[in-house]
């Protein structure tokens, strides 16, 4: 019943020291402004790292040469040459559901035509490549299972090599030099952009990887293994299917450790979106920090209002209120501070990350639920922030409080 | 007991402490008001009006001794319940005042109401506020903020701020102790008419001059009452305003001979 009055009074306080009110609000409004922001950031940046996860192809499954664990010692993926091109041909044959497999050699080296020359990533692949990553051309056409076969001296580039190489000219058709092997081009990429590591995507070559293998890179043993499965229930039953298959062919004894590591799409992902995850956990709290910091000043004004005004709260004891009226007069004056700085700051805090996606293409993304977590969370400062404050002009004895000079 | 005692202290003590010492501030003290009275409390300084003034008004409790106001025992109560007796039944008038700065008259007018069972709209609020300005002459002055006020218009204000909840006794220490004679005048003017609507009024002065407009006179010394009398030659404020319309006239005169103005303390 007295609420509504309470409001006003503290509506009017905050009114009559404008200046004061909007800088303590202020705080708050870089706080909240900056977790908004912030939290935008880290969300865009998972929300790009699942879209890319999601194109490294529908349904697959990723083989590795090396084990995560052997003997206690991460060796990284594709450390030791384990991965035999029998190995694919195996998994080929014999795990039902797979629908395609690509034997994927690695390897950075410099390519040439005329007098360009350029540092590029050259992939060895097989025709499934394409589909398996679900990577279409945008001109021409990629090389052919028969190159694959011949291990025909063909490949397919992605865009920016085309432009560094080629600059506006039709590369299709042309010859690259390759550590002086001529490769004759089939193809373009479409663009992909960058990677989640920051790895442009179009700086590549890819030509068949017996082509790689024998021209190119040398060795015999691939890096790792691609395979495409044709429905996602048959995801696990495959990955187990390929654990045993490969496990038999390297006569690994039960209770050793395997030489490779077979990892599904979603493990990946995972493994991509905790650290983007972590990420946007570690800028919330940098960010909240300074929300906490915007609290600490709601608090430090209020305990000066409550010192200031000893004698208005000493004549409203007076005409009767009692010291809860003059705790919620108080915690109403923090709450609003703090609650209209949290819809500024929210607002702020859009716009930040506007312009953040817009002049420096940052990805960010802000949810409904972020907002009003952001809102709730800056009004739950203003209560425990104006909670001591409050308490301690409504502990004042009303005597001692009129006669404060 | 609506004809009896509106005020009943009963051996009241009232001991400050402050860290080891302990100071006896008033040292039992047996009053009885009656409704309708128009007491004027003297005495000199630390004498311990003010302190019997803080547990006349429930601002504070008595170390020992009872207090009943309006027949009910009020002073075992707690903080709350002291707000509310506060609230509905007394009214307090200040030295200085006490207005809220920045604030208009008319919110200074309506705080006791803020806090009140009272059920009223705003606008309600605000027509009765604007009834008791005017009430103690504050018509068209509704708006002014405190600094916009002379020192009299202000204790005019606090006047229509103690009345508005219509108490039952009106408590002013020293209310005139900041204002020039003519103006205090004025102000004792507001107190006689209000004192003859039915209000009990208990004021604190240490002016004898002051203390003639009242009816009746106690006199405090050393934390006890030392004299109790009533009031034989009382001035009339407002005839007084009436004859000269100046400050301090003539004193007008209700009894005959001089106001005893010779109190001994
Ligand atoms: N809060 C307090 N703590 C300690 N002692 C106090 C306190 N308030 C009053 N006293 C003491 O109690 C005594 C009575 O004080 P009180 O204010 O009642 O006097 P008074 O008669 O109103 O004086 P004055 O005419 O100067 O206003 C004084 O000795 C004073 O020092
Ligand atoms: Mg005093």
């Amino acid at each position: 019943m007295r609420i509504a009055p309470t409001f006003h009074v503290a509506y009017r306080a905050l009114r009559r020291n404008k200046m004061r009110s909007v800088l303590t609000a202020l705080g708050i409004i870089i706080g909240v402004g900056a977790v908004i922001a912030m939290v935008g950031i880290g969300n865009g940046a998972k929300a790009q790292v699942e879209a890319q996860i999601a194109s490294l192809g529908q349904n697959v499954i990723l083989i590795f040469s090396g084990s995560t664990t052997s003997s206690g010692i991460r060796t990284g993926w594709g450390g030791a040459g384990t991965l035999k091109i029998e190995d694919a041909e195996a998994i080929r044959r014999e795990v039902p559901s797979v629908i395609g497999v690509s034997e994927e050699v690695v390897s950075t080296t410099q390519a040439a035509a005329g007098n360009q020359n350029w540092f590029t990533r050259i992939f060895g692949e097989s025709a499934d490549y394409f589909d398996i990553r679900q990577w279409p051309l945008s001109d021409g056409a990629p090389f052919t299972p028969q190159d694959v076969r011949s291990a025909n001296k063909v490949c397919v580039i992605g865009r920016t090599t085309a432009t560094q190489i080629y600059g506006n000219e039709n590369p299709i058709g042309q010859i690259l030099r390759i550590k002086n092997v001529p490769f004759t081009i089939t193809g373009v990429l479409t663009p992909k952009g960058l990677s989640p590591q920051g790895v442009d995507q179009d700086d590549i070559v890819v030509m068949p990887y017996t082509s790689a293998m024998k021209r190119v890179i040398g060795g015999t043993t691939l890096r790792n293994i691609n395979v495409q499965i044709d429905d996602p229930a048959q995801i696990a039953p495959a990955q187990q299917q390929i654990i045993s298959l490969l496990r038999q062919r390297h006569n690994i004894r039960p209770g050793r450790d395997d030489d490779f590591t077979v990892r599904t799409q979603q493990e990946i992902a995972e493994a991509a979106t905790a650290t983007s995850r972590v990420m946007t956990v570690l800028l919330g709290a940098i960010a909240g920090v300074s929300l906490v910091v915007g609290g600490i000043g709601i608090m430090n004004i209020m305990l000066v209002s409550v010192t200031e005004r000893t004698r208005e709260i000493g004549v409203r004891m007076a005409v009767g209120a009692r010291g809860t009226d003059i705790l919620t007069q108080f915690l109403i004056e923090a709450v609003t501070l703090s609650s209209v700085g949290g819809l500024i700051g929210i607002i702020c805090g859009i716009g930040a990350s506007s312009v953040l996606s817009i002049y420096a293409h940052w990805p960010t993304l802000i949810s409904i639920g972020s907002i009003a977590i952001a809102f709730l969370f800056s009004a739950a400062v203003g209560v425990f922030f104006g909670f001591y404050p409050a308490r301690k002009a409504a502990a004042l004895d009303p005597i001692e409080a009129l006669r404060y000079e | 007991m609506k004809n009896g005692a509106l005020v009943r202290l009963v051996d009241v003590h009232k001991t400050y402490r402050t860290g080891e010492m302990e100071v006896p501030a008033v040292c039992g003290v047996s009053l009885e008001i009656k409704r309708g009275e128009f007491v004027a409390l003297m005495g000199a300084s630390g004498s311990g009006k003010s302190t019997l003034m803080n547990i006349l008004g429930c601002l504070d409790r008595p170390t020992t001794g009872s207090y009943f106001l309006d027949a009910a025992d009020v002073s075992g109560l707690n903080r709350d319940q002291l707000a509310d007796v506060r609230n509905r039944k007394i009214g307090f008038v200040f030295q200085n005042f006490n207005l809220l700065p920045r604030t208009s008259a008319r919110e200074n007018a309506e705080l006791p109401l803020i806090y009140g069972a009272h059920g009223l709209s705003h606008s309600q609020l605000c027509e009765k506020a604007d009834r008791v300005l005017s009430s103690v002459g504050l018509a068209g002055r509704e708006d002014h903020h405190s600094s916009q006020l002379s020192g009299g218009q202000q204790q005019r204000v606090a006047i229509a701020r103690a009345l508005i909840n219509d108490p039952e006794m009106l408590l002013a220490d020293e209310p005139t102790g900041n204002l020039d004679s003519r103006t205090s005048v004025e102000i004792m003017a507001i107190f006689q008419q209000l004192n003859e609507r039915g209000i009990t009024i208990v004021m604190v002065t240490h002016e004898q001059d002051i203390a003639a407009y009242a009816q009746r006179n106690v006199i405090m010394r050393d934390g006890v009452i030392l004299d109790d009398h009533l009031v034989t030659q009382r001035f009339e404020a407002a005839a007084q305003i009436q004859q000269n319309g100046r400050a301090r006239p003539e004193p007008a005169r209700r009894g005959e001979g001089a106001p005893d103005t010779h109190v001994t303390m």
